[in-house]
């Protein structure tokens, strides 16, 4: 049997302080302070040859580069050292973020400026302007670094056409439809600028990654729960089918922070997606931080019924902490809460696995992951969580021995 | 008259008020200096709205974090919770209000609905606040073990929250109310008795409250609907033109009701022809009879950048001039 439980990340961490500023400009031995500290924690054995070469460069390309490099090396590190069984890419290092890493690599597209997404988060958003292209790869640069410096399986997060579409304006392509209906011109304007996100530059990325050695590839489509109308629904299927076939490796969905009835409507359309192999979901966020296993305890994992009703098959990348700011109480023994973190105890990731379990029926469909990406939590933070997310998987793997 | 042009909502800020937020949440701006610019880019809009020969002024709720905050900060038995969820269709998230007692309107803190200080001298003041239905839909609900009672509760609430608004000088209150028309899933989502009900609550809400009100829906096709709005007692109804198709409006009787034209789209960075706007509105007030119309964008511009924003405005400015000369 193999291991039950195993644990994932779900994609970025925080950037540290020394990779944004190492970017820009030359870094000082202070600026590397830092990366000194967690060297010592993550058993980053040559760090002080690395910060020497950086520190060293004159050239700006060559201390990017390594600055990147370092930085990655850091986050697989990071992941490995907290007990995961799957590093990712070492917490997308090398990238702006999910939506402006793509968009910065497409020929007829143009960032126009920030819009908010949520308290003081903001995105900056882009336009089709004429047909689109690919300007050059967009993962594979890291993916490589990758390559050279896991230890354990990886796989390689990418940002889904149907979001990438989602999150722009169609500008070119609402410009040139002819319908009458202000709606229809939309929706076909849609249509036409995902089909050629899939063709121009979705699946030129999956075939370098794949012909590199990729063998999983995580679609993040946080958007697809945003229309639930089944028109925008058969649209994200037609695109994921589109963007997975032909092609030998793991493909896997994540979907987060869905509408009211998104996830009730994923789970609809989720067994037409082909070669899906897992949906990695948020619901630590919308469960309550108290111990126990029975319904109310566990209101957030309600939603996997749909999934499970539904007849999707494969695994769930179970999402057991939670990844924004929290400010509520947390029960004796679910874990602390730290300024604007909550801190959930292996006992509380314990009870989500074994919940959610009841509702799969079979615990070797479940992986245990935080709700999203960690970027805005610090490290210390960061770290905290993931190590308690191993702990206590392996209490729920105790249950099963 | 040239018809009149409103904001709809909250205005996008400025790629420096943006900057400014960010590196506050990094510890490396202080409050005041937000402040500061915030003050500056209000005073920018109320500027901008005067050029564009606006009636109602608003303050662009530059500060708002999401459209139910204000209200939810201002109510007994209802808590902000932790939860963040989606706005609709678009990728923007709210804090999730959490009801978890009986609902009554607390004490209010003016600053947060409006920056009245920097409206001096603006006599017609306007403001945006989620509806009763809208709310409570958006809501979850931990205490009321029936819905009407919790709609009822939210409706008497508000309703005294306005009335304290009042006194600050809002003579224009728009309620949104997104959820009566947005039912992507399926239909029949929403219930006649439902609807009912929710009527009923903005009808709580306006009742002996001597201020105008619109009711503005958004991101859902508002023709169902739109007979039953344009009952009710409130000076105008808004529509979102980009989700309602105007060949499917029933020709109405004349109404006296203002009817606001969402038309231009806050989700499209598209600049929208003002010759376009002026046309669409003009068969739009054709169908519906309508004599006293309002110029404005389908909801809040927050979902583009200011700039485009600006330029939204701008289109609607002359689309009025344009809709007026012809």
């Amino acid at each position: 049997m193999s291991k039950l439980f195993p644990v994932q990340e779900i994609g970025s961490l925080a950037k540290p302080k020394w990779r944004t500023k190492g970017l820009r400009q030359r870094l000082s031995s202070q600026d590397l302070s830092e990366a000194e500290e967690w060297a010592a924690k993550l058993g980053i054995q040559d760090f002080h040859d690395r910060a020497k070469g950086i520190l060293r460069t004159g050239d700006d390309k060559e201390r990017v580069k390594a600055v990147l490099e370092l930085s990655t090396l850091y986050g697989l590190r990071l992941f490995e050292t907290t007990g995961l069984d799957n590093d990712g890419v070492g917490g997308e290092q090398q990238r702006v973020e999910m939506y402006e890493h793509v968009i910065k690599a497409v020929h007829g597209m143009n960032l126009l400026g920030h819009v908010h997404s949520f308290d003081n988060k903001y995105f900056n958003k882009g336009v089709a302007e004429s047909k689109i292209s690919r300007k050059h790869p967009v993962y594979l640069p890291e993916f490589l670094d990758v390559k050279k410096y896991a230890h354990r399986a990886v796989k390689v997060p990418i940002t889904g056409p149907y979001t990438l579409v989602d999150w722009s304006f169609s500008g070119y392509y609402i410009q040139k439809q002819q319908a009458n209906s202000p709606k229809t011109r939309k929706i076909e304007a849609k249509r036409e600028f995902l089909l050629d996100i899939v063709e121009q530059i979705i699946r030129p990325e999956i075939r370098d990654l794949v012909d590199a050695g990729a063998t999983w590839i995580q679609i993040d489509e946080p958007a697809v729960t945003t229309h639930p109308e089944p028109q925008e629904m058969e649209l994200f299927v037609e695109a994921w089918n589109e963007t997975v076939k032909g092609f030998n490796c793991k493909f896997s969905d994540h979907t987060c922070y869905p509408s009211e009835i998104g996830y009730k409507v994923l789970a609809e359309y989720a067994p037409k997606l082909d070669k899906c192999d897992q949906l990695a979901l948020e619901f630590a966020n919308r469960d309550t931080s108290r111990l126990g296993l029975d319904e109310d305890s566990r209101e957030g994992y309600s939603d996997l019924n749909h999934f499970v009703d539904s007849g999707f098959s494969g695994e769930f990348g179970l999402g057991v902490a939670h990844v924004h700011d929290y400010t509520g109480n947390v029960s004796e023994g679910a874990g602390k809460s730290v300024g604007r973190d909550l801190i959930e105890s292996p006992e509380l990731v314990r009870d989500r696995l074994l919940f959610a379990t009841k509702i799969v029926g079979d615990p070797a469909k479940i992986w245990a992951n935080p709700d999203c990406g960690l970027r805005t939590r610090t490290w210390d933070v960061a770290f905290a969580k993931l190590a308690n997310i191993t702990k206590g998987a392996e209490l729920a793997r105790e249950t099963y021995q | 008259m040239s018809p009149e042009i409103q904001l709809a909502g909250i205005h996008p800020r400025s790629e420096r008020l943006i900057e400014l937020t960010r590196s506050y949440e990094r510890a490396k701006s202080s409050w005041s200096q937000v402040e500061v610019q915030l003050e500056q880019e209000t005073k920018e809009i109320i500027k901008l709205q005067e050029s564009l020969g606006f009636r109602h002024f608003s303050d662009g709720s530059l500060a708002w974090q999401d459209q139910l905050r204000p209200i939810t900060r201002s109510l007994y038995g209802v808590e902000s919770g932790t939860r963040y969820s989606r706005w609709f269709d678009t990728n923007t998230f709210y804090q999730k209000p959490i009801v978890v007692g009986k609902i009554s309107a607390g004490d209010i803190d003016p600053r947060s609905f409006l920056r009245t200080e920097l409206l001096a001298g603006k006599v017609e003041r306007k403001i945006t606040l989620p509806g009763p239905y809208t709310f409570s839909q958006l809501s979850e609900n931990k205490h009321y073990k029936n819905y009407a009672d919790l709609l009822v509760d939210v409706a008497l609430a508000e309703r005294e929250i306005i009335q304290k608004l009042k006194n600050l000088g809002v003579t224009l209150f728009q309620l949104s109310e997104p959820c009566l028309v947005y039912q992507p899933y399926r239909k029949g989502f929403r219930d006649q008795s439902e609807v009912e009900l929710a009527l009923r609550a903005i009808r709580s809400v306006v009742k002996d409250n001597p201020a105008d009100f619109v009711v503005q829906t958004y991101f859902g096709d508002g023709a169902p609907l739109l007979p039953e709005l344009l009952d009710l007692p409130i000076s105008g109804v808004g529509i979102d033109l980009f989700e309602t198709d105007i060949s499917s409006l029933s020709e109405q009787e004349k109404t006296s009701k203002a009817v606001v034209v969402g038309v231009v789209d806050s989700r499209e960075s598209f600049i929208e022809n003002p010759s376009w706007i002026a046309d669409t509105a003009r068969k739009f007030s054709e169908k519906l009879g309508a004599r006293d119309l309002v110029f404005a964008s389908n909801s809040d511009l927050k979902f583009v950048p200011q700039e485009i924003a600006n330029q939204k405005l701008e289109a609607l400015s002359k689309a009025s001039e344009l809709f007026e000369a012809s």
